[in-house]
């Protein structure tokens, strides 16, 4: 059962403003309770199969000249910083 | 003009020089102003590209290698970057954003000489089936208006099939592509996971989403799949296909070929008009020289829970980026604490992508993620089992690519359920990351019917090939608009 506190703590967690958390409740219910027939799904011997990328695979790790000024397209910036607010 | 041709049709005529790229693209930008208030489906038009086709067809004259494209008309789904133009994702948390650097099927695109006459609407992050979830209004379905196009890639699906461009591309997490493609009449291709590169598509769920193109014609597809497939090293998941042509021998047909009815994808929930639409394409397939039988698939029962289970996990994550920090809106820092300044910034996202998280916070989180998550990503490894068993006693599987017909804008909105199992006959392809394609079929009561095809991975040649030869045996009518 999907509580409007449980919602509160997701919302939290997920760093998501939301006014009215009982709006959430009965569509996330319904999504959750859907989702429970997965308990009848015949998987519990099944092996999780990973795809394997070898490293040789992966890009050259080195500098790639960019001549634009990244930090210009933002809103919030102090010369070359990203400007965020305080933490507590 | 007529704008109603394939994409290999204005190669061939601009080519030979029967009509020039600046005229068939300016003729394109007329028709998106003539007629895209009642569609919507451009959310930005481009307003260089006839400057644009005009410098290639300079090129042509002067006699300059030209790329394959010729200044073809091309629309992107608004979650490709295209450096310099704006990216939404159709959500008002992008809304301003615009980006730094060109995706590499947009980089591919551009060598070839394809012109970009905009970007297209989508489900807010292609979360989504309808369009209705953009943050900038509904697309319509241009084969009846009050209906949904489908989506996620509903803006793509619709400007082909109105003529508003020549091809597009869209991306596909568990069916974006082929839905909207089957909605609207035209081809639509999920490629083996891994054929097209990522880099530069916004992130929504990466193990299982690819780019895939939407045509007016099979072999437009492979047209373009030739164009924008291959090895990148800017995204490590994909796969070296040997630079495969995949219009060379599109016309093989598919005599001796063996195809496999998926069962759990013409039962129950399927509408009898699609269910009879399917029985007649597998007659016309075995009258081509292939064998129909049955197969059984039995995790496709639990596909869409898992489909959802897994994505609502990897796009919690992936939309952790947006914090309004690094790119955003304008919303001002001051007098905010960290947490709840980025939290207050999140406001922008739509219900849809609020919901999606919230799930995606819940089901891999302890206490629930064995009973969810875990046990998603076991049926995701089983079902691979199953279709891996399948294609080794068949060549190609077949099933409608959506059970339903388009139904209403605002009919199912408020149904999150209704909507996921939408998604079960395309998810499979997805979570197994096998190839499948939409190819239009029938018009039923003025409304369009696909038929999905899927093949083994790295099987894309031969999916296209059974795709054209289904493609052959039919006409279909043209769009009333």
């Amino acid at each position: 059962m999907v509580t409007e506190e449980q919602i509160e703590h997701v919302s939290k967690l997920m760093k998501i403003d939301i006014d009215d958390h009982k709006e959430y409740v009965d569509k996330v219910q319904a999504m959750i309770d859907y989702f429970d027939v997965l308990d009848s799904a015949d998987v519990e011997s099944e092996e999780i199969s990973m795809q394997e990328i070898t490293i040789s695979n992966l890009r050259e790790d080195k500098y790639v000249p960019f001549n634009e000024k990244l930090i210009d397209k933002l809103n919030n910036y102090k010369g070359t910083y990203v400007r965020a607010p305080k933490m507590s | 003009m007529n704008l109603k041709i394939s994409a290999l049709e204005f190669v061939q005529q601009v080519q030979n020089g029967n009509i020039s790229a600046e005229d068939f693209v300016a003729k394109t930008l007329e028709r998106i102003q003539s007629i895209d208030d009642k569609l919507h489906a451009f959310l930005f038009v481009n307003e260089k590209a006839i400057d644009q086709a005009r410098d290639i067809d300079k090129k042509i004259k002067s006699g300059s290698k030209v790329g394959a494209c010729f200044g073809m008309p091309i629309s992107i789904k608004d979650n490709m970057c295209i450096k310099d133009s704006k990216t939404t994702c159709a959500s008002k948390m992008l809304e301003n954003f615009v980006a730094p650097y060109d995706a590499t099927v947009i980089t591919k695109l551009k060598e070839q000489d394809a012109v970009f006459v905009g970007k297209v609407n989508l489900d807010e992050f292609a979360m989504g089936l309808t369009t209705e979830f953009s943050a900038f209004g509904s697309s319509k379905n241009p084969w009846n208006t009050e209906y949904v196009p489908g989506g996620s890639s509903g803006g793509s699906a619709v400007s082909v099939s109105a003529f508003e461009c020549v091809a597009s591309l869209g991306s596909d997490t568990g069916g974006s592509v082929r839905n909207p493609a089957s909605f609207c009449s035209v081809v639509g291709y999920k490629p083996t996971y891994g054929l097209i590169s990522r880099y530069g598509l916004i992130s929504y769920s990466n193990s299982i989403e690819q780019i895939g193109p939407l045509t007016r014609t099979v072999k437009d597809t492979a047209f373009m799949l030739n164009i924008i497939s291959g090895l990148d090293p800017n995204d490590n998941t994909t796969i070296d296909n040997k630079n495969e042509d995949y219009l060379s021998g599109i016309d093989s047909g598919i005599e001796g070929k063996k195809i496999g009815i998926i069962q759990e994808m013409v039962g129950e929930g399927t509408d009898p008009t699609v269910l009879s639409a399917t029985k007649d394409a597998i007659s016309k397939l075995e009258n081509l020289g292939a064998t129909c039988e049955d197969v059984s698939l039995d995790m496709v029962k639990y596909s869409v829970a898992a489909y959802y289970t897994i994505t609502a996990t990897e796009a919690g994550s992936n939309l952790a980026r947006y914090d309004n920090l690094r790119y955003g809106y304008d919303f001002s820092v001051e007098g905010y604490e960290f947490n709840s300044y980025i939290a207050k910034a999140r406001r922008n996202f739509g219900p849809e992508v609020k919901r999606r998280m919230i799930i995606g916070g819940f089901v891999p989180s302890a206490g629930h993620a064995g009973k969810y998550f875990l046990k998603a990503i076991k049926v995701k490894s089983k079902l691979t089992r199953e279709i891996n068993e399948a294609f080794k006693k068949f060549d190609l599987l077949i099933a409608p690519t959506v059970p339903i017909l388009p139904f209403k804008i605002g009919e199912k909105i408020n149904d999150p359920v209704s909507l996921f199992l939408i998604d079960i006959n395309t998810v499979t392809a997805n979570l197994t990351g096998k190839p499948s394609i939409s190819v239009p079929f029938t018009i039923s009561n003025g409304l369009p019917i696909g038929i999905q095809l899927l093949a083994d991975s790295m099987n894309d040649k031969l999916l296209l090939q059974a795709a054209y030869a289904l493609e052959q045996t039919i006409t279909l009518q043209e769009v009333p608009i």
